[in-house]
């Protein structure tokens, strides 16, 4: 814990202040600047406007690149969640010889350096002939999300007693009725938890998206590609919704864990 | 309903022997106890019976069908942890009902058989409680009810009562054991509580380092235990030289304090050390001549020797018996 003198207490406090000060800052900055008039980035803003907001939301690439984001987030947030579902299950009950070995199979997309794995899959999907393909970028998303998956559900299921299984398949449940009628209904709140964490990991990649996605765009690859060619506002109000979208699914993790009495035991 | 009968059952985790060569018959309607410390492998010969593990070698068979390699599913046993392992997002009723539900009864007759097995274990009133809402006793008695309510072939209990306090405890066992005679339903129950087995049990099989030590009813393996492991288990053990260079086993209840010099001839003299009152009964720790020590249990009739005090102890020679 916090050592015990008051002094190095409120020295700690200021340097958690100062911490969050320092990583909010160009967040709070970017959303007045989303609703400036001036026609380049300036802050204070001049004056206000919804001008931003109308070019991104009237411009079809910003809404396709919009679309792509969505239906990619969508597909590989499901698909990361099955597998790493059944992984930390099969990881968490399993007695198998090589679990550890497994274990950080599945985990290593996390630890690895991002641009390593992005030149893997890079070479990997152009072996198959997938680069530059839909499926490709839906597969290499969920790759990155299934370990976060694991994370967040391998703690949930660590919880539950295992003993409870086992009572329903001695009263006769299949596996599979007691993973649908027992285990699920109980794990769901770090279920969705889980998806959330997986939507959002693939809505916000970059890296590896610009490495494999070839003429896909998706919303934060062509933030990047347009910050390169000219500094455009219309990108603070991109980030601006981003933000807000992110703040109220973590907001809605935080309602639901909280309320199940997990949010210490998932973030810890 | 049905029997059980292991033989020369064996789990084996590596070179480590969790059971070892286990023979055990339970007969139909029978309430056995398989009594041991931890590590004694008990638990493991209750999931190798329940099915949740497979034994290396042997084999078990219950209700004469050979079940060695069936699932879980297919043995139809009641199963009771220590932990309840009751599931959180259902209510009472919804538990008990679980059972009836997989086996597809549904509707009037599973309603009435939940609310029948609920009166059994006293909860009628609590169907539309959820477990957490419940008392560890309430918690334990769902579990029950749930374990009998599809008429299992046979019940196991694994240290049921461990979790609750000691009075909870003694009524539970009490319940339990009448349960278990109105459903005539073979049990087989898991512990290391030595009272909790000698109370409830036909027959008790100790266990020790995976391997049986005794099978036999409460009172023979307390008075006549196989070994010293069995003697010092089951309560507190006396030995005592016997003419033949043996040990023999006396029981703290067959010892005789006196204080007007020797009653008979097997008379020794004694020095209490320790008086420990127990409410019905006074345990005294005593110091005979050369260092041996001895412990007596005496009713308690309003006086008790003090510490210190010079008695004469003895003890009938039918209340010896010889362990090796």
């Amino acid at each position: 814990m916090i050592g015990g003198s008051p002094w190095s207490r409120r020295a700690v406090a200021a340097m958690g202040i100062f911490g969050l000060v320092f990583l909010t800052v160009p967040l709070i900055i970017v959303i007045p600047m989303s609703f400036s008039s001036a026609r380049a980035l300036t802050f204070p803003p001049p004056s206000l406007s919804l001008r931003w907001y109308e070019t991104f939301f009237g411009d079809p690439r910003w809404m396709e690149a919009m679309w792509t984001s969505t239906l990619v987030a969508a597909i590989s947030s499901v698909a990361a969640l099955l597998l790493g579902g059944l992984a930390a299950y099969g990881l968490r009950r399993g007695t198998f010889k090589g679990r550890d070995w497994a274990e950080g199979n599945f985990m290593a997309p996390l630890i690895v350096p991002t641009i390593i794995v992005a030149i893997a899959l890079y070479l990997a999907l152009a072996k198959i002939g997938l680069l530059g393909s839909f499926a490709g970028l839906v597969i290499a998303h969920t790759l990155l999300n299934v370990p976060l998956v694991m994370m967040v559900l391998g703690v949930a299921i660590r919880e539950f007693d295992p003993r409870i299984e086992q009572v329903a398949w001695s009263l006769g449940a299949s596996w599979g009725y007691t993973i649908r009628k027992v285990v699920l209904p109980n794990l769901a709140p770090s279920v969705f938890a889980a998806w959330i964490f997986a939507f959002i990991g693939s809505f916000d990649e970059v890296i590896v998206t610009s490495f494999i996605a070839g003429k896909y765009e998706t919303v934060p690859k062509k933030m990047f590609n347009e910050l390169i060619l000219e500094v455009n506002p219309t990108i603070t109000a991109v980030a601006t919704l981003l933000i807000v979208f992110t703040v109220l699914a973590l907001a809605a993790v935080t309602l639901i864990l909280g309320r199940a009495g997990k949010l210490k035991q998932t973030l810890v | 309903m049905s029997d059980i009968r292991l033989e020369g059952v064996t789990k084996r985790y590596g070179t480590f022997a969790a059971a070892e060569e286990v023979d055990l018959s339970v007969t139909q309607g029978e309430f056995v106890t398989i009594l041991g410390p931890s590590g004694s492998g008990k638990t493991t010969l209750l999931s190798l019976i329940a099915g949740l593990n497979r034994p290396t070698s042997g084999r078990i068979f219950i209700g004469g069908r050979d079940v060695t390699n069936a699932t879980a599913q297919e043995r139809n046993i009641g199963l009771v942890f220590q932990s309840y392992a009751l599931f959180p997002h259902m209510t009472v009723l919804q538990n008990v009902l679980f059972p009836l539900g997989v086996r597809k009864i549904g509707g009037a007759e599973a309603d009435r058989l939940a609310r029948d097995a609920l009166k059994l274990v006293r909860l009628d009133g609590l169907e539309n409680r959820r477990p957490s809402q419940l008392s560890g006793g309430q918690q334990q008695r769902v579990a029950l009810a749930r374990a009998v309510v599809f008429k299992p072939d046979i019940l196991l209990l694994d240290e049921p009562l461990g979790a609750l306090d000691r009075k909870l405890r003694e009524e539970l066992q009490v319940e339990l054991k009448q349960l278990q005679r109105t459903l005539g339903v073979t049990t087989l129950l898991v512990t290391h509580d030595q009272e909790e087995a000698l109370s409830l049990s036909d027959r008790i099989m100790v266990l020790d380092k995976g391997r049986t030590q005794q099978v036999a009813a409460p009172t023979e393996a307390y008075l006549r235990p196989a070994n010293r492991f069995v003697a010092e288990f089951l309560g507190i053990a006396n030995f005592v030289g016997l003419p033949d260079g043996r040990q023999g086993l006396v029981r703290p209840e067959r010892v005789r304090l006196s204080t007007n010099g020797a009653a008979n001839d097997s008379g020794k003299p004694a020095k209490i050390v320790e008086a420990i009152y127990l409410g019905q009964m006074v345990r005294y720790h005593l110091a005979l001549e050369g260092a041996q020590s001895i412990v007596a249990a005496v009713p308690f009739l309003g006086t008790a020797h003090v510490p210190g005090e010079q008695v004469t102890v003895s003890w009938e020679s039918a209340d010896i018996w010889p362990v090796t």
